[in-house]
């Protein structure tokens, strides 16, 4: 009877994994988010402008009304403690002084956690504050909170990461995801060539803003560099080491075939541009990412890296505490076209609620130093 | 030495690790709520009741598992993998979701069963093949789920993880009636007296006659059994599935074990200091973050709170002996 009972085991656990191999093995690991796409035009030249949509977000119920006075702001990013979020934290931080009305505050949790994330919301819900800013770790898991924080009257303004659109009542989009998609594919074409072979190392693949660029980007390259090879994409969860090996790993696997890393994350692409340098393999392998100035500055200076692509975190945080101030105050509406953002100016709104940072910027060796975050 | 008491001497009582640890709650309790007037109202408590349901639901049997000497730290990725299974084959294999709820209560089982069995037939020792099984199951989980998360569930689905009955939350309602009946098997039954019997001294257990395997693989069964319950509990509460779901969990349901007075050696511990564990961390957490207390700094105090508990039970230890 015994003998059985570790034998049936032994059996149903190996059947499992072989299943579950068997799925791996099915479909290959893309990043990809499964919503639709929508590639720019290949080539140079600035995007046309999107058709307007309807206003998709969603409003407090019977909000407090404190136009014009002190109102009190939570900031709660993906993670506290990377540079990336400390510089969104500074833009915040810098428009709450501008504006002279708001108390803000920015806490998370040290890992990039969604159920942290959510405990961290609630409790701040029940402290009775009066607008929470966000980045999410998971766009739907994020949803039920958001909503008991819109159900409490509490406003609720998106940054960086989106949720989804039923959740918050705006969304500041740092740079249209297919702006981010062109970008990011064009640089990588121009250094490798037509028919080159890159892979990629993202943070989960079901983190919002990183899973969008790489479905744009698969659409984009099927599009604009159809002969261009996807390897393979890697998660490092926004974590350094993990981001390392994982960057080692892919060159050490691919070998010669490897031409090109894409880092989707900041921390992701020092992190590569480092695996590359320790491997002694400058200039032949290019590291295209998204990455803070200050992290990126040996690596471009060394030559190992051309081209990073951004948009400015410190003005992310501050258009998106202006947006929420403005939601308080009542001069941003639904169906509203723009918003007033201090020295940004007038921010479009597109997709419904979505508020439009502006297009990407590409720092080179030409203007990294003039920057320092 | 057992925490059973065989006769209730009156003064012994007194000094209990779980009595002095619900004084120090209590004492906790009303501090908190003078420095913040949110902290002690009953829609703040229920709602940190929904909130620590998951975590108390592995806590109930590390607790079996911590009396015999053992420990499970694989249950974080058994919730994992539970939580995975339940979407995909609900989503992939077109299970309904009924069924899909079962079979993934089933591979937790499953699971803890596997864990068992490797402890008690292979004589691998519990912490190597938990971290072992860990490393498997969180693999597993993110091989089948090819880290796609599974959305768009059915709303009666919902009710659990979000709904309350009578106001209190259903999950809550959950967690009371499985601390009874854990409670009441530890306390009361041949089975957990037999629990207590191994964590003494398994030798002379074996030798008495008892079913120390049998009892042993039911109890780290039940530790996967109870992951596949708190990860139904966990997708319905956040709507979604990821394959790192779970992460973190062994840890925070182990502090809620030993802050209870569980010896990590084995032999005794009750369910009702697991409870007043439990409810400590997550209460203090909560306050903490209501008063102001930032993330990081919450975590310090949750640490010293934990080695402050571990001197006083073992200098309890050392008055008893």
């Amino acid at each position: 009877m015994r003998k059985y009972l570790l034998t049936t085991t032994a059996v149903t656990a190996f059947a499992f994994a072989m299943w579950a191999t068997g799925a791996s093995a099915a479909g290959k690991w893309d990043g990809g988010d499964d919503l639709p796409t929508n590639p720019l035009e290949c080539g140079a030249g600035a995007p046309a402008p999107a058709a307007p949509m309807k206003y998709d977000g969603a409003q407090p119920t019977n909000p407090p009304n404190l136009a014009g006075k002190e109102i009190t702001v939570v900031d709660v990013p993906k993670l506290i403690g990377i540079g990336y979020f400390n510089a969104t934290s500074k833009g915040i931080a810098d428009a709450a002084k501008e504006l002279g009305n708001v108390k803000a505050k920015t806490d998370g949790p040290t890992e990039a956690k969604i159920d942290e994330q959510i405990k961290f919301i609630d409790n701040y819900i029940t402290s009775g504050v009066n607008g929470i800013l966000f980045a999410a770790n998971d766009p739907v898991a994020i949803a039920p909170v958001l909503k008991k924080a819109l159900s409490n009257g509490i406003h609720v303004i998106g940054y960086d990461a989106n949720s989804t659109p039923d959740a918050r009542e705006w969304f500041v989009n740092q740079s249209p995801f297919n702006g981010i998609a062109k970008a990011m594919m064009d640089a990588m074409a121009k250094e490798i060539g037509e028919d080159g072979a890159f892979g990629i190392v993202t943070s989960t693949f079901t983190t919002p803003n990183q899973a969008r660029w790489i479905a744009e980007m698969q659409t984009y390259a099927a599009k604009c560099h159809p002969k261009m090879q996807w390897l393979e994409t890697v998660e490092a969860q926004e974590d350094n080491v993990l981001s390392f090996n994982q960057a080692t790993t892919l060159i050490n696997k691919y070998g010669d075939k490897l031409k090109g890393l894409f880092g989707m994350t900041s921390v992701a692409t020092p992190a590569s541009a480092e695996a590359v340098t320790k491997a002694k393999l400058c200039g032949k392998v290019a590291v295209v990412g998204l990455a803070t100035p200050n992290a990126m500055k040996p690596y471009v200076h060394a030559d190992c890296v051309k081209s990073v692509v951004l948009w400015n975190p410190i003005d992310l945080g501050y258009a998106a505490m202006y947006v929420m101030r403005a939601v308080v105050d009542g001069k941003l509406k639904p169906g509203d076209a723009s918003v007033e953002a201090g020295k940004l100016g007038k921010l479009n709104v597109i997709n419904g609620s979505e508020i439009l940072l502006g297009p990407p910027f590409i720092y080179d060796k030409g203007n990294i130093d003039k920057f320092d975050f | 030495m057992s925490a059973v008491p065989t006769s209730a001497r009156a003064p012994r009582i007194i000094v209990r690790h779980e009595i002095i640890l619900a004084a120090i709650l209590v004492v906790a309790l009303i501090g908190l709520g003078r420095l913040n007037d949110r902290f002690l109202t009953v829609d703040n408590l229920l709602n940190q009741g929904r909130l620590m349901t998951e975590v108390g639901l592995i806590a109930l049997p590390m607790t079996f598992v911590i009396v015999t000497g053992g420990i499970d730290v694989s249950v974080g990725a058994m919730v994992g993998l539970c939580a995975i299974v339940l979407g995909y084959s609900w989503k992939n294999l077109g299970f309904p979701l009924p069924l899909a709820i079962v079979f993934s209560l089933g591979v937790g089982a499953a699971a803890g069963l596997a864990n068992g069995l490797l402890i008690t037939r292979v004589r691998v020792p519990p912490i190597i093949t938990t971290i072992a099984t860990l490393t498997l199951f969180r693999g597993l989980a993110e091989g089948i789920s090819q880290a796609h998360s599974v959305r768009g569930y059915p709303e009666w689905f919902y009710f659990l993880g979000q709904g309350a009955v009578f106001g209190v939350p259903t999950q809550l309602l959950i967690l009371l009636v499985a601390i009874v009946v854990f409670g009441v098997a530890l306390d009361r039954t041949s089975f957990g007296r037999t629990l207590y019997a191994i964590g003494s001294n398994e030798t002379a257990a074996r030798f008495s006659a008892l079913p120390v395997d049998r009892i042993k693989l039911a109890a780290y069964a039940l530790s996967g059994l109870m992951s596949g319950l708190s990860a139904f509990v966990l997708v319905s509460r956040v709507t979604t599935t990821r394959s790192d779901m779970g992460m973190g969990y062994e840890l925070d349901a182990i502090a809620a074990v030993v802050l209870g007075g569980t010896s990590i050696f084995g032999g005794s511990g009750t369910i009702w200091g697991t409870v007043i564990g439990l409810v400590m961390i997550q209460l203090l957490k909560n306050g903490l973050a209501l008063t102001g207390v930032k993330g990081d700094a919450t975590i310090v105090v949750i640490g010293v709170v934990l080695i402050a508990s571990v001197l006083i039970a073992s200098s309890l230890q050392r008055r008893r002996e």
